[in-house]
């Protein structure tokens, strides 16, 4: 059992602020991942969880109990880093019993669990090896099987897959969630990949320049974004935002973007719910998928032109030109041919984000 | 103008074979992708086209003349760097006139600036011609570098993984950008990546190199449907097709190790495909689908969560495949699915060469 909670958490690097008020809870067995460009200040309050850094400010409490004040080793939280960090001397089996030597364990007692964890991540064969006859994944679990093994009231991971390859990464996601759902521990992850995010947390956590930006599941932060930095961080292909005007006509809201003479239809209920922000400096966001291109004219599909696509095997990225603006949509494969075609294209009002341009804030329109 | 044509080319240093007896077709105006991972020969061959290397055998055409004794300057190519090798002390100014400056050009000044600024409109890097370098993103200095190349008009351009240095996001803006600039210039292209996501979007033809040899060319399309062997088929695509052991009994694969069985259509089957014959088959995962009433049983192994889709990993026994499903798909890791799939989209390979049936013959 196991709850993280921050609060008011501030922390300077001489001048430069680098965690500006956080206010963060973290409920027991959950996985957390703290997502962000680097220089976000993901690490860093990871690190100060930790006890590895200090805080200027606030409080750091670990069920209920604040502990800014304890050291690292009083905290019993284990860390696992991108770069392994293994006794290079001692074999498998002595990294892993390492942290249980300062225990009053038995002899027995330590061998038991050392194998445990061994089996657990699949490693029981590597243990008489030294690491440096480990591949770099091996090295990982051994890693991750040292701070297991001392059953942490939490286990924090600062990019644990960064350094490996494509397929190992993939490979050793998987068994970071599997073994998260075994073990039950209170896990927090930070990684600036955002599908490994979206793959992994229970909730995300996503940060811009020390401050805190939105907290939600991988769904709520994919199809809710609480601000233009959230919308365009995640999503691959990245989402349009494009400055628009909104105006009424006689059946429908109209959504114009770039200048097009001819905006997108609307449902009316659109007005009401920008609720007076209309008339302001808005932002319309639509990712690929909600951009919805046939070949035949219809009703409520704007003509446009295709310019680059951009074939990706099991679809296609179509840009597609808007008045002055680009709109990228996501097709089938092959649904276009090139460069050139005249398609018709709506925006899916249902999948229409609104920010108000002077803050970045979602107006948090859903239709 | 500039058609592009290697002959032959084989390339050993010491010991080492980078290359051998490749064959590429580089048409004018095309842009080419070479494709392959980290020591597949695909800078050796870059710099044996930029006169920068001597193949050991072969020859190197353009436009039908044989180059061999021309010298990288003659040969009139731009060459572009992963590493951006820009004058720091410059401005970007500066950085795009100096391949002009020198006496042999002989160029009016005021057709220098014409240069200049052609280029920096194209590139969008006009309000930053007057920053020093060093002052500059990282993508902006990567469009520097690409805009020295521009200046010049050169034969050809070729781009060693000009995108790699850059994060996802930029990466992503830039490969438009890059395929956009082709476009307008109409240029030859041999552009050099690791990253199939590139080859794929970018590429008018993608070659694939393994080993020193080109395993398979054509458009993104042909290599991505029609992949001709296993190494294609496992290179090419994210996530890449499934590949599974097993053999074909009447109209049915059977999967070697939990013998689990699917349907083949005729259209899939290939002379060939002759029943009990050792072979892969191979699957791209939108052609796996999850049904309550499907055939085989799998547990759920994995879930990669991209937004718009989820990519499932499928466990049974001890194959594992992919599926891409709808966003919407709940799915729980170790919950028990049914799967099927596409029975037209299939691709079967000789097991014991890799090689696809519809490519052998």
């Amino acid at each position: 059992m196991t709850q993280i909670e921050l609060r008011g958490v501030q922390k300077f690097f001489g001048a430069v602020q680098v965690i500006k008020d956080l206010n963060l809870k973290i409920d027991d067995n959950e996985f957390i991942v703290l997502l962000g460009q680097s220089g976000c200040g993901k690490t860093t309050t990871l690190r100060a969880i930790a006890g590895l850094e200090t805080i200027d400010q606030g409080d750091i409490l670990i069920d209920g109990k604040p502990v800014q004040h304890l050291k690292a080793a009083d905290r019993d939280i284990a860390m696992v880093f991108q770069s392994f960090s293994l006794y290079p001397h001692m074999s498998v089996y002595e990294n892993i019993a390492f942290p249980l030597r300062a225990t009053r364990k038995s002899r027995s007692e330590i061998d038991s669990e050392v194998r445990s964890v061994a089996k657990t991540l699949q490693i029981s064969d590597l243990l008489t090896r030294k690491p440096s006859a480990l591949s770099g994944g091996d090295m990982q679990r051994v890693a991750i099987g040292r701070a297991l093994v001392r059953r942490p009231k939490a286990m924090l991971m600062d990019e644990p897959i960064g350094a490996l390859d494509a397929k190992l990464r993939e490979e050793m996601r998987a068994e970071i969630k599997r073994l998260h759902i075994k073990q039950g521990s209170t896990s927090i992850y930070v990684t600036h990949d955002q599908i490994e995010a979206m793959s992994l947390a229970d909730r995300i956590v996503i940060m811009h320049e020390g401050v805190l930006q939105q907290v939600g599941t991988p769904d709520e932060v994919y199809s809710q974004p609480a601000n233009l930095f959230v919308a365009q961080f995640v999503g691959s292909p990245v989402m349009n935002v494009a400055d628009a005007s909104v105006t009424e006509n006689a059946s429908a809201a109209s959504v114009s973007v770039g200048g097009a003479a001819t905006g997108f239809e609307f449902p009316r209920a659109l007005l009401s719910k920008l609720n007076g922000h209309a008339g302001g400096q808005l932002a319309l966001g639509i990712r690929p998928e909600g951009v919805l291109v046939r070949h035949e004219a219809a009703e409520g599909f704007l003509p446009v032109e295709t310019q680059i696509v951009e074939p990706l095997g099991s679809f296609d990225i179509v840009d597609l030109k808007v008045g002055s603006k680009m709109l990228r949509a996501r097709t089938r494969s092959g649904f276009v041919s090139g460069p050139g075609e005249r398609l018709y294209a709506r925006v899916d009002p249902s999948q229409a984000h609104f920010f108000d341009t002077a803050s970045g804030k979602s107006l948090g329109v859903r239709l | 103008m500039a058609h592009i044509q290697l002959k032959n080319i084989s390339k050993t240093f010491g010991n080492h074979t980078a290359l051998s007896g490749l064959d590429l077709d580089i048409g004018d105006g095309e842009f080419f992708v070479l494709l392959g991972e980290t020591g597949a020969g695909k800078t050796t061959t870059l710099r044996i086209v930029a006169g920068l290397e001597k193949p050991t055998e072969g020859q190197v055409l353009i436009d039908g003349i044989d180059v061999a004794d021309w010298g990288a300057a003659e040969r009139d190519v731009a060459l572009v760097l992963q590493q951006y090798s820009l004058y720091p002390r410059y401005t970007v100014r500066q950085n795009l006139e100096f391949p002009l400056k020198p006496k042999i050009r002989r160029l009016p000044d005021a057709e220098i600036k014409d240069r200049v600024a052609r280029a920096a409109r194209t590139l969008r890097i006009e309000h930053l011609l007057d920053r020093k370098t060093d002052r500059l993103s990282g993508g902006e200095m990567q469009r520097v570098s690409i805009g020295r190349a521009i200046v010049r008009k050169p034969r050809v351009f070729l781009m060693d993984e000009p995108l790699s240095a850059l994060d996802a996001k930029l990466r992503e803006a830039l490969r438009t950008e890059l395929k956009n600039l082709q476009m307008q210039l109409g240029a030859t292209f041999l552009f050099v990546t690791h990253d199939q996501i590139e080859a794929m979007s970018m590429g008018d033809k993608v070659g694939v190199l393994h080993h020193g040899r080109i395993i398979q060319t054509g458009t993104p399309h042909e290599i991505y449907n029609n992949p001709r062997n296993t190494y294609v088929a496992s290179f090419v695509g994210s996530p890449p097709m499934n590949l599974i052991d097993g053999k074909l009994v009447d109209d049915r694969a059977v999967m070697a190790p939990m013998n689990f069985e699917l349907p083949i259509s005729g259209g899939a089957r290939t002379s060939g495909a002759t029943d009990g014959r050792p072979l892969v088959f191979g699957i791209r995962p939108e052609d796996v689908h999850l049904e309550s009433g499907a055939p085989v049983e799998a547990k759920v192994h994995d879930v990669e969560n991209h937004g718009v889709e989820k990519i499932v990993t499928l466990r049974v026994g001890d194959t594992m495949l992919r599926a891409t499903v709808p966003a919407r798909t709940a799915v729980a890791i170790e919950q028990p699915v049914r799967f099927a799939w596409n029975p037209d989209k299939v691709v079967m390979f000789d097991k014991a060469s890799g090689v696809s049936l519809r490519h052998a013959s």
